[in-house]
């Protein structure tokens, strides 16, 4: 009796700080410490990066002017501060990413889950909208679209994003839910008799969160190639300038390829996608860790 | 074998389907287009002083289809005359095909796509190898990350530092076009020596583009191969390790085949970044210029080819799967 306490306790005060084994999974390698700040820091310079500059000073005497303690990254072709574009720039690529991810997760888990939990007719109809969907090339289908709608605004792309791009969401989920439904309390749940939205939304989502939140992850690295890229191809009506536009700029007016005074105007975007994507890989390999039991006992 | 011809009659019907929904949707997506170029077309024909009949045997030739027929009528003819490989006629290049157009960008898209992937194959296989059998040392993880690294990388991130360091800094390779003008195309020496230095760049850029899929893949597999009773026997038997890697080499190396259909797909998608950054006329250049220039029947047919060959490539690499691995057969 004693003993079957104490396994009990020890086994609810494993589970219980969630936190703490976060903080354990990603202090136990400094990689995804550095992939976590790196993240942190991208995030902070899109919420709070803008407030720091007001409208984009331009200064026409000072052209391709070499880095300075006025101008960290120097200036771009009409004057602009490098570094000021760069900050002010992220916070549309972030925001677009994350709402990309929200509308990803919202068509893509939804559908994974319902298709894993009812099988039959409906899982094999979902699934094969979703082998189409995986199917039809995104990017091409997204250049097509760009003719017939100019998806400028972070909502409009990330919506645009979310549409084509939820189909590996979808079936990494319905996996996951085919395998989680034949779990004990899933079948306790349904001897209760609780209702198939209370099963798939209270019992089933919070068990799939992490493992979605990798692949939301994973996608989001995606759609900030996709969505800086459309930029870059000139597809999208520039509103305001973000890293696809100075990109755009940099290597179709600006003659980056040409002139090594505008080299750090076309590097300072390519590098900071570097990083975020760095960021993200490193860190995806922590919640990883945390999913994945096995490879928690391996390190 | 009859489970291997149900299978390919199977996989060849859902392509089948495939290309039928992609076909209606481009239909209708140059249907849905503000201001019905086909009408603004007819309209331009009139003015110019051509008869009704004439203008509209024109903007039939060109679409496909005239909007004075039924909407069902409309879209059986683009159908009929899709069957018959007529994909219409370009607008910007007035009166030329667009299968013509299709045919000459697509070597360009093509023998680089196919190049850079065996040269991806090649290195990220072995490096997946490397990464597996030294996974936890410093130098596995790094491969690794390499790995997760590129193949997150947007392809015109790669294609611009390839374009920054070897061009602008080193000046090593030209940055542009196919080949340089002074030499006249075709089969001598210093024609297909400027080509073959002009295509350094793209196909590096592919091969990079892919060479993160194949290692992760590559690992991974290995990684669950090492672990498999199998191996643990051969090792107790004291099976010569020659033989034993051949035997985790042979094993590990067929999920692969997977992986070969996706980074297809997903180096077709990149073609429009390799191609647009490098000045490649290609594919994905085509289908950027025509959307430039609002050339709807050369999108549309740029469009359903890219689609169908990744369609294509995806059945390609399940039956490969299928005869390859006799698992999979039953």
């Amino acid at each position: 009796m004693a003993t079957a306490t104490a396994t009990l306790a020890a086994s609810a005060r494993r589970r219980r700080p969630a936190l703490a084994a976060f903080r354990k999974a990603v202090t136990r390698k400094p990689g995804r410490l550095i992939g976590l700040i790196i993240i942190v820091f991208f995030v902070l310079m899109g919420i709070c990066g803008p407030w720091f500059y007001g409208r984009l000073a331009v200064d026409p005497n000072a052209l391709y002017a070499p880095p300075s303690a006025k101008h960290w990254l120097g200036t771009d072709f009409a004057g602009s501060d490098v570094l000021q574009e760069v900050v002010t720039g992220a916070r549309y690529v972030l925001a677009t990413a994350a709402l990309s991810a929200f509308f990803t997760s919202l068509f893509g888990v939804t559908i994974g889950l319902v298709a894993g939990y009812q099988r039959g007719v409906t899982d094999s109809i979902l699934m094969r909208l979703t082998d189409f969907v995986l199917t039809i090339p995104g990017l091409p289908l997204l250049i097509i679209l760009s003719t017939v709608w100019s998806f400028g605004s972070p909502w409009q792309m990330g919506l645009v994003l979310g549409i084509t791009g939820w189909g590996g969401v979808a079936r990494a989920v319905r996996a996951q839910a085919l395998s989680l439904r034949e779990r004990g309390f899933l079948e306790a749940a349904r001897g209760l008799g609780l209702s198939r939205r209370h099963i798939i939304f209270k019992e089933m989502l919070p068990n799939i969160a992490p493992y979605a939140t990798m692949q939301l992850m994973l996608s989001m690295i995606a759609f900030v190639g996709a969505e800086v890229g459309l930029f870059f191809l000139g597809l999208v009506p520039f509103s305001s300038t973000n890293w696809g536009v100075m990109l755009n700029q940099a290597v179709f007016s600006g003659g980056a390829m040409e002139t090594p005074d505008a080299l750090i105007y076309l590097l300072a975007p390519l590098v900071c996608i570097l990083v975020l994507t760095l960021g993200i890989v490193l860190f995806l390999d922590a919640i990883d860790e945390l999913f994945n039991p096995r490879l928690r006992e391996r390190a | 074998m009859t489970g291997f011809a149900r299978r390919l009659a199977g996989k060849l019907l859902t392509g089948l389907v495939m290309v039928w929904v992609v076909v209606t949707f481009t239909f209708f997506l140059v249907h849905a287009l503000p201001g019905k170029p086909g009408d603004v077309q007819y309209e331009q024909y009139i003015m110019s002083g051509m008869t009704a009949d004439q203008a509209s045997a024109k903007v039939q030739a060109i679409y496909g289809f005239t909007s004075h027929d039924s909407l069902l009528a409309q879209y059986g003819g683009y159908l009929g005359k899709l069957a018959h490989g007529d994909l219409g006629q370009s607008i910007s290049y007035s009166g030329v095909p667009v299968s013509h157009l299709i045919w000459s960008a697509l070597p360009w898209t093509v023998i680089p796509v196919l190049s850079g992937l065996l040269v991806s194959f090649l290195i990220g296989v072995v490096a997946g190898i490397v990464a597996a059998v030294k996974r936890s040392s410093r130098w596995g993880g790094l491969l690794t990350v390499s790995g997760s690294l590129v193949a997150g990388v947007p392809a015109f991130v790669l294609a611009l530092l390839l374009l920054v360091v070897f061009h602008t800094e080193w000046n090593l390779l030209p940055d542009a076009g196919t080949s340089d003008i002074q030499y006249d195309p075709g089969w001598n020496l210093p024609y297909i020596g400027s080509v073959v230095q002009h295509a350094v760049l793209p196909v590096c850029a592919y091969a990079l583009l892919s060479y993160g899929g194949w290692l992760l893949a590559m690992k991974s597999s290995v990684v669950s191969v090492l672990g498999d009773d199998f191996i643990l026997a051969s090792e107790l038997r004291g099976i010569a390790p020659v033989t034993r890697a051949r035997y985790i080499g042979r094993n590990a190396i067929l999920p692969l085949f997977t992986v070969l259909a996706l980074s297809f797909g997903v180096m077709f998608a990149g073609s429009f970044f390799i191609e647009d950054t490098f000045d490649y006329p290609g594919l994905g250049d085509l289908l950027l210029k025509s959307i430039g220039t609002r050339d709807y029947p050369v999108m549309a047919g740029a469009f359903l080819l890219i689609t169908v060959s990744i369609i294509v490539a995806n059945i390609i690499a399940d039956l490969c799967y299928t005869l390859i691995d006799p698992r999979v057969r039953r």
